[in-house]
């Protein structure tokens, strides 16, 4: 997805943004920094749709966008649970699986006041965690946060991390807001700064960045013979490890992927595909080549 | 959409904030239907009036329910902003069907009357062309259009007033002179039915109006 020459302003008044260029690609993190006022929460309204720009385009935008506003002040005598199964079902799941995944979400995030306990009164870190979750319902295709990591505590900080990653490496885009500079380092694969409405693409791609992760595919090798069981969630750096059909699917971070794959070939298992699962479902595939043992 | 509405519906009944037009509603039915022997037809039109009322503050208050953050929440997980109306203006209408079989049960409670099946489908027909005029006014000054209160309030005001005056114009008009000059039900639900689609197309007008100034201000 992207924005050309996407200008905004409210009425008559002064341009809030000014012919901004921004390219969004599927599996990617994007930061956007600026001071308070600059323009941010405009910006990410137009990407999710909310704002039209006044002039300029928007092309191709996802169809599940998960929103996370800054502020989320609620009066609603709903509690949580329940606003989430709303949400889920308005997103057209399931009551019941709604609600599961709500719990899930809640529970990750450590919500504290009681998932039965009303919105309003919830504080305002908590009434974030909500927010928070209420993005996550669908897994989706464009993740936008604004500030997410104000009014959140420490603890949470971790799980919003793992939350951005995980969407980015299921394929989806992922922009969030700071004021900092310093976070995009840690979070995002790449940042722009908007400063006075114009927004400019910071240096500093992080090549071996958070998001940097290896989709290995392993199977029984073409001799018939089993391999050895692995217990592959205990290695270190694997993400996820899922069966299918005869083969085993893991994700691991790079840093990791070579022990693991040396792990792999020691226990007689035949590596199908290799590939980074980081650039989402259309990655490189850098061998698929069956390297029988 | 059935997911929406539910949701809507429910923030409502929650936030109790129903409660105020309910019980005016009630409260007019009472005063101006009780010990009522006339005929059904008349008893139905002020019964519309007040409905007239109440669907005004029943709206404003349902589309003002969620504040900005809220709603952008909600219109993002909709996918949009139209579908997100279309909700609102579905539950208001929900809401005045309750209403509607209340306006259309208490008077008869409230007076002594022998209602005909074609009593109940004029009074029925009425209080909804009420409802949908009601529900217009109630979109065009609900929060996300007006954002003062204050001036939200005169306007309702003066839109209640021109649909109750505007002679030959207002459906809402037309309807309330023809109930009350008549005894004869039957011959009436003909062209009630007309004033209900005009209403109808009232509401549709309405809620392009708020559609279009909600674009604009976003």
């Amino acid at each position: 997805m992207h924005c050309e020459a996407v200008c905004k302003r409210y009425g008559r008044g002064r341009w809030i943004l000014s012919d901004v260029d921004m390219e969004v690609t599927a599996g990617e993190v994007l930061a956007v920094v600026g001071g308070n006022g600059s323009g941010k929460s405009t910006l990410l309204r137009i990407l999710v749709g909310l704002s039209r720009p006044t002039s300029g385009t928007v092309s191709v935008r996802p169809r599940r966008i998960g929103y996370v506003p800054d502020r989320f002040t609620a009066h609603d005598r709903v509690s949580a649970i329940s606003y989430l199964t709303h949400m889920g079902r308005i997103r057209g799941m399931p009551g019941s699986a709604a609600r599961a995944r709500g719990r899930h979400l809640l529970d990750r995030l450590s919500l504290v006041g009681g998932q039965d306990a009303p919105l309003r009164t919830l504080s305002k870190g908590n009434a974030q965690k909500v927010a928070l979750a209420q993005a996550l319902l669908v897994e989706p295709d464009l993740l936008v946060l604004d500030e997410p990591w104000s009014g959140l505590d420490v603890s949470a900080h971790g799980v919003l991390a793992e939350f951005i990653d995980e969407a980015a490496a299921r394929g989806g885009a992922v922009v969030f807001t700071d004021h900092r500079e310093a976070i995009t380092g840690t979070y995002a694969d790449g940042a722009y700064a908007l400063h006075d409405g114009r927004v400019t693409r910071l240096g500093g791609q992080h090549t071996a960045g958070h998001a940097s992760l290896v989709e290995l595919v392993l199977t029984v090798p073409t001799t018939g013979v089993p391999p050895v069981e692995v217990d592959w969630r205990a290695l270190p750096g694997v993400v996820d490890a899922s069966g299918r059909d005869e083969s085993v699917v893991l994700r691991v971070a790079r840093e990791h992927s070579d022990a693991v794959l040396l792990t792999a070939l020691q226990h007689h298992w035949s590596v199908d595909g290799l590939a980074r699962a980081a650039a989402g479902r259309a990655g490189h595939r850098v061998d698929s080549g069956r390297a029988a043992l | 959409m059935i997911a929406l509405v539910r949701y809507m519906f429910t923030v409502m009944l929650l936030s109790q904030r129903y409660l105020a037009p309910l019980l005016l509603f009630v409260g007019l039915l009472a005063v101006l239907t009780s010990s009522d022997s006339g005929p059904l037809a008349a008893t139905y039109a002020s019964a519309a009036g007040a409905l007239l009322v109440c669907s005004v503050w029943l709206t404003m208050a349902l589309v003002g329910l969620e504040d900005r953050t809220h709603r952008s929440v909600l219109v993002v997980s909709v996918g949009s902003r139209l579908r997100t109306l279309l909700g609102s203006v579905t539950t208001a209408v929900l809401w005045c069907l309750l209403l509607t079989v209340a306006g259309l049960g208490l008077p008869l409670v409230f007076g002594t009357h022998s209602p005909v099946l074609a009593d109940l489908v004029l009074g029925a027909e009425a209080q909804l062309t009420c409802a949908f005029t009601g529900i217009a006014i109630g979109l065009v000054c609900s929060r996300p259009v007006v954002r003062r209160q204050g001036h939200a309030l005169v306007l309702a005001l003066v839109l209640v007033l021109a649909a109750l005056l505007a002679k030959g114009v207002s459906p809402v008009n037309v309807l309330l002179t023809d109930l009350q000059n008549t005894s004869d039900s039957t011959g009436l639900l003909g062209s009630t039915a007309v004033l209900l689609v005009v209403a109808t197309g009232v509401l549709a007008v309405g809620a392009a109006i708020t559609h279009a100034v909600t674009l604009r201000k976003d």
